[in-house]
């Protein structure tokens, strides 16, 4: 299984915070998991981490990973 | 050794409190430098009723924590606190206090500056302004950039 989960106004965007996936045995890229659940809404603006790391779009996932998918932080 | 006091708080605090603790306990050093950032009342004319601050437990303690880091690593500082809030904010109450502590005050004064403009564009947070006209999620600023750009540099 993999972990997705969304927040800021990515979170909107999907309708919901989390979701759980099966891992596919033919393998699974981040590139193709954001393409899978954004279609063509993803722009360049929308940032990633895997195990709460920042990523860009070309890391590999492996089953168990913590994947997710926000907007540019705005603290402060 | 320098004292950290990181917190990110989901509930609210008293920042005159935490000002007094710190003060109590580093005000010897020589210079203490304090900024406190409250939630205002309006944001380019709506009236806002509330900032929601949406976090990734974990993640954005540690991200908040790499930035304290960073300004211990940079500035000849002996203290610091960052308290941060998550969740609903209302308008007039406090969503961050910083603060740091140096024998001499330009340290001080450079950290807590340094600090909040880490803050604002890498603290792993979303922050999204609610009001009766108004409620949308809140992007970093070209003004929040050419902060971040005055470090860059240094």
């Amino acid at each position: 299984m993999i972990d997705i989960l969304f927040f800021g106004r990515v979170a909107d965007m999907q309708g919901k915070r989390r979701l759980a996936m099966t891992f596919p045995e033919e393998g699974l890229s981040l590139f193709a998991l954001r393409l899978r659940l954004f279609n063509g809404e993803a722009d360049e603006r929308m940032r990633m981490s895997v195990n709460q790391v920042m990523v860009t779009a070309d890391q590999p996932l492996h089953d168990g990973d913590e994947v997710a998918f926000f907007s540019v932080f705005s603290g402060g | 050794m320098v004292e950290m006091a990181v917190r990110l708080l989901p509930a609210g605090f008293d920042p005159a409190a935490v000002h007094g603790d710190f003060l109590a306990r580093f005000g010897a050093l020589g210079a203490v430098m304090a900024f406190t950032g409250v939630v205002r009342e309006t944001a380019k004319g709506a009236a806002v009723d509330y900032l929601y601050l949406d976090w990734y437990p974990g993640m954005t303690e540690a991200s908040i924590q790499g930035i304290a880091d960073a300004a211990v690593e940079r500035f000849d500082i002996q203290a610091l606190c960052i308290h941060h809030r998550c969740g609903e904010v209302r308008a007039g109450e406090p969503v961050v206090f910083v603060a740091a502590a140096s024998a001499h005050r330009r340290a001080a004064f450079e950290a807590v500056d340094y600090m909040m403009d880490r803050l604002k564009s890498e603290a792993a947070l979303w922050k999204r302004e609610v009001g009766p006209q108004t409620d949308h999620w809140v992007e970093p600023t070209g003004k929040d950039a050419d902060d971040l750009k005055r470090w860059s540099d240094k």
